[in-house]
C-alpha cells in the first residue's frame, strides 16, 4: 500500500477531488438558478471547506473528524439552533409563508364584483380536446386558448355554416358539445386570464367571468386595502389586522420574543397542561428510577450472594427484558393492560371477580406506565449496581463483621453509600432518559386518558410526548412554535440535570481523565 | 460436593433467596413466554388466546410472512435491518475515525473538541423533531431522495445522533491500544491513515463489534423519528408498522401480532445474548471500575 504515499496516490486525489467539485459546482449553479441562496451558499463554503482540508496540512486531524462531525453538525446542532429560532417566532399553521410570499398571494385574490361583465362561450376543437373558445358578450368578442393566451376575433376565421347567428368553426375546428367538453372541465377551470384590472374565470359551463382583484398592497403605509369594502388592514405581528381587529389569512412568520415561552407561564389554556404535564414527568421519571433501582439492586443483592447457585443462568434470564427491543415489550404490555380482553383484567374478574381501568383511569393509567417501565428499567440498574457491588473491597465487610455489624448496618453503612458513589451518575443519566421516554409513554397510553377537555394534554403525558401533540396532532393546527419553546424548556432542564450530575458525582472526574 | 450439616437456618436461607430469584424470574419471563405461546395459539383475540395452545400450529408465523398492501411484515423487518445496517456501518467508520484523531494527535482545539461533543451529545435528538423535520421537508425539496419519507433521509437523522456518543466510547479504547503497536509502522514509512487501517481497526475490531450492535439495536427500537419521518406502509420499520399493526386490535389480530413480536425479538434477542458480557459492559460504562 505504499502507492498511497507517492505520486501516483496524489493524482489520485486530485483527479477524485476535480470530480467532486465538478459535481459540486454544477449543483451550484443548478441552485443558483432556482435563487436558493441560502442552499448555495452553504454548497460552497462546504466546497472550499473539503478542498482546504484536502491541501492543509495544518488541518490534518480534521480529515479524520470532518466526516463524524459533518452529521452531528446537520443532524444535532442545526435542528438544536434552529429549535431555539422556531421559539421565538409564531412559526405555526396560518404563519408559515414570509411576508412578501402573502403578500403576492392576498393581492392575487379576486372577487367578482355584481356588475362584472360576463361572457357566453363556445368551445371548438377535435377528438384530441380544445382548440380555442369563442367568447362573446355585450358588444365585445374573443378567442381564448386553453393556455390562457386570448386574441380578438379578428385574426381568426368563424364560420357560421346554418346562418343561425353561431358560428359552426374555428379556424376549421368543429364546435364542442358539453358533452364533448367535460373531460377538459378541469383544464378551463385553472384558468385565470388576465382582462383589464382582473382576471377571466370560468363559472358555469357556458360562462366566463370578469373577476376584479379584491386587495391591493400599499407600501408606504404597510396596510392592505379591501377594494370591495374599503376596509384597511394594517400589517401588525404576522397578520394584516383591519381597525376592528379582523385578521387576514394567512399570516407570515416573524419573531415574537419570549411570547411563546410566557404563555406556558400566562396563558392559562397552555399554562394548566404544562404544570399537569411537567408534575407528572417529574413524578414517572422519579418512581421509575427510584422503583427501578431499588427492585434492580435487590436483585443484584440476591445474585451476588455466594449461597445462591446457577447465579450466571439467573442472571441471563432476569435480564431478558432488557434485551427484547422495547417497542415490541410495551405493545405486549398494552395488551396485558386492555380492559376488555387484556390478560390482567381476565385473571383479575376470574379469581376476584373485578376489572381493573388499566388505561382509561388516569390514576391506572399512570400506575401502568410506572409499572412497565419498572420491568424495562431493572434489568439496567441490576447490572449496574452488580458491577459497582462486585468492586466494594472484601475486607471492608470483615472489618465491620469484627465490629460485630449487622448484616443490614453492614447494607446501610458501606455497600448502599459506596455503591450510590459509582451509580449516582448512571442513576441521573436513566433520570434523563426516562424523563425525554417518548416510545414508552406514547406506544402504552399515547398520553391519554383526557383530564380536561379542550386541552391536548392527557394523564400521562409527559413533556415531550406534549409537545409532539402540539406539532403533530390535528386540532388546531400545527403549533411549531409552542413545540419548540417547550423543547428550549426540556433542553433547559435536560442541562440542568447534566450540570449537577457532572459537579455533585464523579463524572466529571472521569471526563477529565478521558480528556 | 460433598454433604456436610448445615444449620436449618442455612437451608431456609437458601431456600428463600431461590423462591425469590424465581419469583423475579417469573416476573421477567411471563410477557416473553406468554406472547411466545400465544403466537402458535390460532385465536386471534387475546381474550381467548392462551399461553398453552390448545390447537397449536404456526398459522400465524405463515400469515405474517405473506406479503401485503397495507400489512407487509416481510417488507418492515427488511426496511429496519437495512436502515439499522447502513446506519451501524457507517457510524462505526465515522466513529473510529474521529476517535482515532482524538486518541493519536494532538492538535489546537483537541479539548474543547471532544468536550464540545459531550455537551452536543447530552441534548436528545427527539427534542428537536420539529426541526428535524422541517430540515428534511426543505432538503426533500431539492434532494428528494433524502427529504421526508425516505430511508436515506431517516438514516441521515440518525447518523448525526450516532456520533458523539460512540466517538467517545471508541476513543476510551484507542487510548488502551499501546501506542508502540503503531510507532514501528510510522517509523517505516506508513502515513497516519495506514497505521489507523492496518493497525489500529484490527486490533479494535472487538469494539467495532460491539459499537455496531449497540448502534444496531438502538436503531432497531427507535420510533419517534421513524414515525414522524416515515409516511407510506412500504417504508416503515417494525416499530412504525408494528404499532399501526396492533392499534386497538387486541381482540383480533394478537395472534399474528404476537408471531411478528416473536420474530422482531428473536433477531435482537440472539445478538445480544451471543454478545452478551460485551454489550453490557458497553452500555452500563462508567459504573464498572477495577
Amino acid at each position: 500500500m505504499s502507492f498511497l504515499r507517492g505520486t501516483p496516490w496524489l493524482l489520485v486525489k486530485i483527479v477524485s477531488l476535480s470530480v467532486l467539485d465538478a459535481i459540486g459546482i454544477f449543483f451550484a449553479v443548478l441552485l443558483a438558478w432556482e435563487e436558493s441562496w441560502l442552499l448555495v451558499g452553504l454548497l460552497c463554503a462546504g466546497l472550499l471547506g473539503l478542498n482546504v482540508l484536502a491541501f492543509s496540512r495544518r488541518l490534518y486531524p480534521l480529515r479524520y473528524l470532518a466526516p463524524g462531525l459533518f452529521f452531528m453538525f446537520v443532524m444535532v446542532v442545526l435542528p438544536l439552533v434552529y429549535t431555539v429560532y422556531i421559539s421565538i417566532t409564531n412559526y405555526a399553521t396560518g404563519n408559515i409563508l414570509s411576508k412578501s410570499q402573502v403578500i403576492t398571494l392576498l393581492t392575487t385574490r379576486y372577487y367578482a364584483p355584481p356588475n362584472a361583465p360576463t361572457f357566453n362561450f363556445r368551445a371548438y376543437g377535435d377528438e384530441h380536446g380544445i382548440y380555442a373558445l369563442y367568447l362573446f358578450g355585450p358588444g365585445s368578442e374573443y378567442v381564448l386558448f386553453p393556455d390562457g393566451r386570448i386574441s380578438p376575433t379578428s385574426g381568426h376565421n368563424l364560420v357560421d355554416l346554418d346562418g343561425d347567428g353561431v358560428p359552426d368553426l374555428l379556424d376549421g375546428y368543429r364546435h364542442l358539445s358539453i358533452a364533448e367538453l367535460t373531460p377538459w372541465l378541469s383544464q378551463l377551470q385553472a384558468l385565470e386570464v388576465p382582462f383589464g384590472e382582473g382576471v377571466l374565470r370560468l363559472v358555469t359551463l357556458s360562462t366566463f367571468r370578469v373577476y376584479s382583484r379584491q386587495y391591493i398592497y400599499d407600501p408606504k403605509n404597510d396596510r392592505l386595502v379591501d377594494l370591495r369594502t374599503g376596509k384597511e388592514y394594517l400589517a401588525k405581528g404576522g397578520n394584516f389586522v383591519s381597525a376592528d381587529g379582523e385578521k387576514l389569512d394567512p399570516g407570515w412568520v416573524t419573531f415574537v420574543g419570549l411570547a411563546n415561552y410566557l404563555r406556558f407561564f400566562r396563558d392559562p389554556l397552555y399554562n394548566r397542561a404544562f404544570v399537569r404535564v411537567f408534575a407528572w414527568t417529574v413524578t414517572w421519571a422519579v418512581l421509575t428510577v427510584v422503583l427501578g433501582f431499588a427492585l434492580g439492586l435487590g436483585l443484584a443483592i440476591l445474585l451476588n450472594d455466594r449461597r445462591l447457585r446457577f447465579r450466571k443462568l439467573y442472571r441471563s434470564l432476569l435480564i431478558v427484558p432488557y434485551a427484547i427491543p422495547a417497542f415490541i415489550s410495551i405493545l405486549i404490555w398494552r395488551g396485558f393492560f386492555n380492559v376488555e380482553v387484556g390478560l390482567f383484567n381476565q385473571l383479575l374478574s376470574q379469581t376476584f371477580g373485578v376489572r381493573v381501568p388499566w388505561l382509561t383511569s388516569p390514576f391506572w393509567a399512570r400506575f401502568s406506565c410506572i409499572l412497565t417501565n419498572v420491568w424495562l428499567t431493572y434489568p439496567y440498574m441490576m447490572l449496574v449496581s452488580l458491577g459497582a457491588l462486585q468492586s466494594i473491597p472484601e475486607e471492608m465487610y470483615e472489618a465491620a463483621k469484627v465490629d460485630g455489624a449487622t448484616g443490614w448496618q453492614r447494607f446501610a453503612h458501606i455497600t448502599f453509600p459506596l455503591l450510590l458513589v459509582s451509580v449516582a451518575p448512571l442513576l441521573i443519566g436513566s433520570f434523563a432518559f426516562t424523563f425525554n421516554n417518548f416510545t414508552l409513554i406514547w406506544l402504552l397510553t399515547r398520553g391519554e386518558p383526557v383530564v380536561e377537555i379542550g386541552s391536548r394534554a392527557g394523564a400521562t403525558d409527559i413533556l415531550l410526548s406534549y409537545a409532539y401533540k402540539l406539532a403533530f396532532m390535528g386540532g388546531r393546527g400545527s403549533e411549531y412554535n409552542m413545540t419548540a419553546a417547550l423543547a428550549v424548556i426540556i433542553f433547559i432542564i435536560v442541562a440542568l440535570i447534566s450540570g449537577i450530575s457532572f459537579t455533585r458525582t464523579r463524572a466529571l472526574e472521569e471526563v477529565s481523565r478521558g480528556l | 460436593m460433598a454433604f456436610r450439616r448445615r444449620s436449618p437456618r442455612f437451608w431456609l436461607g437458601r431456600l428463600v433467596r431461590n423462591l425469590l430469584a424465581w419469583m423475579a424470574i417469573a416476573f421477567a419471563l411471563f410477557p416473553a413466554a406468554f406472547v411466545l405461546g400465544t403466537s402458535f395459539d390460532p385465536a386471534q383475540n387475546l381474550r381467548t388466546a392462551w399461553i398453552i395452545p390448545t390447537q397449536p400450529t404456526f398459522a400465524n408465523y405463515l400469515y405474517i410472512f405473506q406479503e401485503r398492501q397495507e400489512i407487509n411484515f416481510p417488507r418492515w423487518l427488511l426496511n429496519t435491518v437495512y436502515v439499522a445496517g447502513i446506519t451501524a456501518v457507517v457510524s462505526v467508520f465515522l466513529c473510529a475515525l474521529g476517535a482515532y484523531a482524538f486518541s493519536r494527535f494532538r492538535f489546537r482545539g483537541r479539548r474543547s473538541g471532544l468536550l464540545t461533543i459531550l455537551l452536543v451529545q447530552m441534548f436528545p435528538q427527539t427534542v428537536g423533531m420539529v426541526a428535524i423535520y422541517l430540515i428534511l421537508q426543505t432538503l426533500g425539496k431539492q434532494v428528494p431522495w433524502l427529504g421526508l419519507n425516505t430511508h436515506p433521509g431517516l438514516i441521515l437523522v440518525y447518523l448525526g445522533g450516532a456520533i458523539g456518543f460512540n466517538t467517545w466510547f471508541m476513543k476510551g479504547y484507542f487510548d488502551t491500544i499501546p501506542r508502540s503497536l503503531e510507532e514501528s509502522a510510522l517509523v517505516d514509512g506508513a502515513t497516519p491513515f495506514q497505521a489507523f487501517w492496518r493497525i489500529i481497526l484490527p486490533v479494535a475490531r472487538p469494539i467495532l463489534a460491539v459499537v455496531f450492535v449497540i448502534q444496531f439495536i438502538s436503531v432497531y427500537s427507535e420510533y419517534l423519528l421513524a414515525s414522524l419521518i416515515l409516511k407510506g406502509t412500504d417504508k416503515y420499520t417494525l416499530a412504525v408498522g408494528l404499532q399501526l399493526f396492533i392499534g386497538e386490535a387486541y381482540n383480533r389480530r394478537w395472534g399474528s401480532f404476537a408471531a411478528a413480536a416473536v420474530i422482531g425479538a428473536a433477531l435482537i434477542l440472539v445478538v445480544f445474548y451471543a454478545l452478551q458480557s460485551q454489550i453490557i459492559s458497553g452500555l452500563t460504562g462508567g459504573a464498572v471500575k477495577e
